[in-house]
């Protein structure tokens, strides 16, 4: 193709979103359809989004499989945003299934790449967790420090895989401007994440002695910061996190919630005891968070991406809970629901 | 609510009230603002303040420092700083009164009494006092609560890029270069300084342009007299190492009680180091040139002071 690809362009951008029947990707999605700077918007998913969404493209398939190769081949994108890297598996999926998807399905998509013409831009929406939780780590870690400790947890190795593999494709398409975004966890009312499940329970299991620092991004930043990233594409890693930290005893008790401390050598059984009861366990990852907490510079994402978050990390607490989870739970095929008007 | 008569004492109606709230179904936080009525005014707000808190109605900055809950410590180590060791310092006024400064003295025992009262100092004595931050051997870390009261403090882990950011966020950080080897001072080693390091904390002031305070603290090195350790206790604890003193293991928590020693804090006259520029943080010779001089500096204050002091403990 002889592109005219003679700096970026202003307008007109055809981009593709995976993972869109997330909450997070179906907002995207919503952000974009009302952005005239994007004339196409499309979305990769396995399902329909939940929600009805304008002039959104949906391409029902599974970047698992080596089918989305042929689904994606000849497309033009000139971005594209994935979107689909699971922090945590879901209820009943087991934990290979989920490196499956964060993995394979990263490889699977890059693949596809190859084929898509025009491509231009890559933003993925990783994780911070890459950086681990560390007793006596820097305070605020900035981008180069990835791999100052050993990868740690399976979560953490998945991404560092899916990290190296971005950082190969651009080196074997210069062309392409390739944007890992390390995010903290989001935290927002239209959200289910393992942050607000965690906030929602009625009484919170902490580490007994510990009160970390913790870090999130509102639900609005994470989905600003992703368009940010597409419009202003930086090469390699950038933070995303709302500035600040707040201590998770603060957060709990602006969540006005009761904790149970725990001691360190009895959490992870206790916690996971919950499983019987249909509460999902807490994650490697997540619990090593809730011990030593983890903070990250934001520099970059000011200066480089230009993109400055709205809402600090204490705001998006705050603003979780004064407006309140507004996420219902997820219907459940198999068992017909017990009186839906019940839930005022 | 009907006003009965009036309490006994202070006590006795707010417990009441507090009582009577609980009665009604109210919170714990609530309960306590509608008990507090009938205290005096500074009970009042010193419990509000409490209730307040119990609500996630304080602050952290962005490092965990909480200014409110190291205020409260601040009765306590005043206590220490005028009776129990009857601390004199001097030179306070060479601390820069604003910009990032680095605080360099010399240390020893686990805990961290000497950096308390060198905050003790600036915050009584300085025109212009503020909160100096610390740096923290990465131990301290893993234990539950000795991290929440470090961290809550001013004490941040021991790493350079924490200290470059303080240092660039225009505060004051105090370091021990003498680092584990200072900890694990055996008594008879008292004041004698061990080797700074690698001058780390050269690096960090000058890729700041931070100037250098030296701080002599003569008193400090008799708290704790160590006069031998259990390297069996230490692996089993993870500890750097165990120390046994006079009184400790042998009274067990009350050999945490630092002996009455008589304390000197001597803060010198800042070594400028932005004249160097960054790019010299790269000159290993300057590194170990500078440190070496304010290894000197200190070393020499705490001759002087050791002698101006006379006896230790009367």
């Amino acid at each position: 193709m002889p592109a005219g690809r003679s700096g970026r362009r202003d307008a007109g951008r055809r981009v593709l979103i995976t993972g869109v029947s997330t909450r997070l990707g179906t907002q995207l999605a919503r952000r974009l359809e009302a952005d005239p700077y994007f004339s196409h918007v499309a979305g990769v998913d396995t399902r329909p989004p939940r929600a009805t969404l304008g002039r959104l493209e949906f391409i029902e398939a599974d970047i698992r499989q080596p089918s989305v190769m042929s689904r994606l081949a000849g497309t033009r994108f000139d971005a594209l945003v994935h979107n689909n890297i699971l922090r945590q598996p879901w209820p009943g999926m087991s934990p290979g299934a989920a490196h499956d998807t964060n993995v394979i399905g990263s490889l699977q998509l890059l693949a596809a790449c190859e084929r898509i013409e025009d491509l231009e831009t890559i933003v993925v929406r990783g994780s911070a967790g890459i950086y681990g939780s560390e007793p006596a780590a820097p305070q605020f870690f900035t981008e180069e420090m990835a791999r100052l400790y050993p990868l740690r947890t399976r979560f953490q190795r998945d991404v560092g895989e899916i990290e190296d593999y971005f950082a190969t494709f651009s080196h074997r398409h210069p062309s392409v401007t390739c944007t890992m975004l390390r995010y903290q966890p989001a935290v927002g009312p239209a959200l289910d994440t393992q942050v607000t499940r965690y906030l929602g329970q009625a009484v919170v299991p902490t580490f007994l002695g510990y009160d970390p620092r913790l870090q999130f991004v509102h639900e609005s930043d994470a989905v600003e910061a992703l368009v940010a990233a597409v419009k202003h594409p930086v090469a390699g890693a950038v933070n995303v996190a709302g500035p600040g930290t707040i201590g998770l005893t603060r957060a709990i008790r602006l969540a006005r919630k009761r904790t149970l401390p725990i001691p360190a050598p009895l959490f992870g059984t206790t916690t996971g005891a919950g499983r019987r009861l249909g509460v999902r366990p807490l994650s490697p990852d997540f619990q090593r968070l809730l011990q030593y907490g983890r903070a990250v510079d934001i520099t970059r994402l000011t200066e480089e991406v230009g993109y400055r978050p709205r809402y600090s990390t204490v705001e998006a607490v705050r603003d979780y809970v004064d407006r309140g989870s507004t996420v219902q739970p997820p219907p459940r095929p198999a068992r017909p629901r017990p009186r839906p008007a019940a839930r005022a | 609510m009907s006003a009965s008569e009036p309490p006994p004492n202070p006590a006795v109606g707010f417990l009441r009230g507090l009582r009577r709230a609980l009665d009604r179904g109210v919170d714990l936080p609530e309960a306590f603002a509608s008990g507090v009525a009938a205290l005096p005014r500074d009970a009042r707000h010193a419990v509000r303040r409490a209730a307040g808190r119990l609500e996630g109605d304080y602050n952290e900055d962005e490092w965990g420092f909480d200014e409110e809950f190291t205020e409260t410590l601040f009765p306590l180590l005043e206590f220490m700083y005028d009776r129990w060791w009857r601390v004199q310092s001097n030179g306070v006024e060479n601390v820069p009164g604003h910009g990032g400064a680095l605080l360099v003295a010399n240390h020893a025992g686990v805990l961290p009494w000497d950096a308390t009262m060198m905050s003790v100092a600036l915050m009584r004595e300085h025109p212009l006092p503020r909160y100096p931050r610390f740096l923290v051997l990465d131990w301290a870390w893993q234990l539950p609560w000795s991290s929440v009261v470090m961290r809550k403090a001013g004490g941040v882990a021991a790493s350079p890029y924490n200290a470059m950011r303080l240092l660039d966020q225009d505060h004051l950080v105090a370091v021990f270069p003498e680092g584990a080897k200072g900890t694990g001072k055996a008594y008879r080693d008292r004041y004698r300084l061990q080797r700074f390091g690698r001058g780390g904390f050269v690096e960090m002031a000058l890729r700041t342009g931070a100037p250098i305070v030296p701080v002599a603290v003569v008193g400090s090195e008799e708290i704790y007299p160590k006069i031998g350790e259990a390297r069996t206790l230490a692996r089993l604890t993870g500890a750097p190492y165990f120390p046994i003193t006079p009184t400790f293991p042998l009274l067990g928590p009350l050999g945490a009680v630092p002996l009455p020693s008589k304390w000197r804090i001597e803060f010198c006259p800042p070594i400028d180091t932005s004249r160097y520029g960054a790019d010299a943080a790269g000159d290993r010779t300057l590194l170990l040139e500078i440190s070496e001089q304010v290894r000197d500096t200190i070393q020499q204050k705490l001759y002087e002071n050791l002698v101006q002091r006379g006896s230790a403990f009367v």
